[in-house]
C-alpha cells in the first residue's frame, strides 16, 4: 500500500504540472468554501424544521441529497489534496461528481419550482428573503455549476494544494469536514424520524411518523 | 441518505476509488429513483 503512494506521489511529482501558489491556495480553499457552504444551508434547513416547525416534503429532502452528492465530489478533491495523491485527474473526477450532483440536485428544484409557478400560488413553507427555500436551492446550484466551470477554466493551473499536516489550516480543513459529516449523519437521523418504518417520505409530512408509531398513534 | 453518509465516510478515510465512484453512482440512481417514485403527475402548465 504504501509503494502505491510513494508511487503515485512520484508519478504526480514527474508529471510537471503546476501546483502549490496562488491559485491551488485559492482553489483548494474553495471547495471548502463549497463544503461549508452546503453545511450553512443544510444546517439552516435544519432551522425552519425544528425551531419553525417545518416539516420537509420528498423534494426538499432531495434537494438536500443533490447537495450532499454534490459537496461529496469537493470531499474528494480535499481529501485527496491532504494526502498528496491529488492528480489532475482526480481532480476532474471531484469536479464531475460536483457537476452531476447539483444537476441532480437543480432537476429536483426546477421541478419544485414549476409546481408552485402559477399566480396566486402561494408556494410550500415561508419564504426567506422573498424567495422559497426550493427557489434558493436551486440558485446555490447554479453557483456551484459556474464554481465547477470557472475551476475547470483553471485546471491546468489551480490544483489544490493541501496545507502540511499539523498546521492550523489543516485543523481548520478537519473542522470543516466534520462539520459536513456530522450534518448529513443529522439528516440521517431527521429522515429516520420523519419516514419511521416507512421506506419512503409521505408526500405531505406533517410530524414525525416514527414517533407516531411508536406511540400507537 | 445512510448511503450518502457511508460515501461521505468512505472519502474521509481514503477508501479505494473505485468503491467510491461506485457507490456514489448508485446514490445518484438511487436518488433519480426516489425522484420518479414522488412525482407521479404531470404538471398542466400552458403559456
Amino acid at each position: 500500500m504504501a509503494e502505491v503512494v510513494i508511487e503515485e506521489t512520484r508519478i504526480i511529482e514527474e508529471s510537471g504540472e503546476p501546483r502549490g501558489g496562488v491559485w491551488g491556495f485559492i482553489t483548494y480553499w474553495g471547495l471548502h468554501a463549497w463544503v461549508l457552504a452546503y453545511t450553512v444551508v443544510m444546517l439552516s434547513a435544519f432551522f425552519i424544521q425544528f425551531v419553525k416547525g417545518e416539516f420537509p416534503c420528498p423534494l426538499c429532502m432531495l434537494q438536500r441529497y443533490g447537495m450532499i452528492l454534490a459537496t461529496c465530489g469537493a470531499l474528494f478533491v480535499i481529501m485527496q489534496a491532504r494526502r498528496g495523491v491529488l492528480t489532475t485527474a482526480r481532480y476532474a473526477q471531484g469536479l464531475g461528481l460536483g457537476l452531476i450532483g447539483v444537476l441532480a440536485g437543480a432537476s429536483v428544484s426546477v421541478r419544485q419550482i414549476e409546481l408552485h409557478i402559477l399566480p396566486g400560488d402561494p408556494g410550500y413553507g415561508e419564504p426567506f428573503l422573498r424567495l422559497h427555500l426550493y427557489t434558493w436551492a436551486f440558485v446555490t446550484f447554479a453557483i456551484v455549476m459556474i464554481y465547477v466551470g470557472l475551476m475547470l477554466i483553471l485546471m491546468p493551473r489551480g490544483i489544490p494544494q493541501a496545507p502540511p499536516a499539523g498546521s492550523t489550516a489543516r485543523t481548520v480543513s478537519t473542522v470543516i469536514v466534520w462539520l459536513f459529516i456530522g450534518v448529513v449523519a443529522a439528516n440521517v437521523i431527521a429522515i429516520i424520524f420523519l419516514e419511521g418504518f416507512a421506506p419512503v417520505l409521505p408526500d405531505d409530512p406533517s410530524g414525525y411518523t416514527l414517533i407516531d408509531q411508536i406511540k400507537g398513534r | 441518505m445512510i448511503l450518502l453518509l457511508v460515501i461521505a465516510l468512505l472519502i474521509w478515510r481514503g477508501a479505494k476509488r473505485g468503491l467510491i465512484l461506485t457507490l456514489w453512482f448508485v446514490g445518484v440512481v438511487a436518488m433519480i429513483g426516489l425522484f420518479r417514485y414522488h412525482v407521479t403527475s404531470l404538471l398542466d402548465l400552458s403559456f
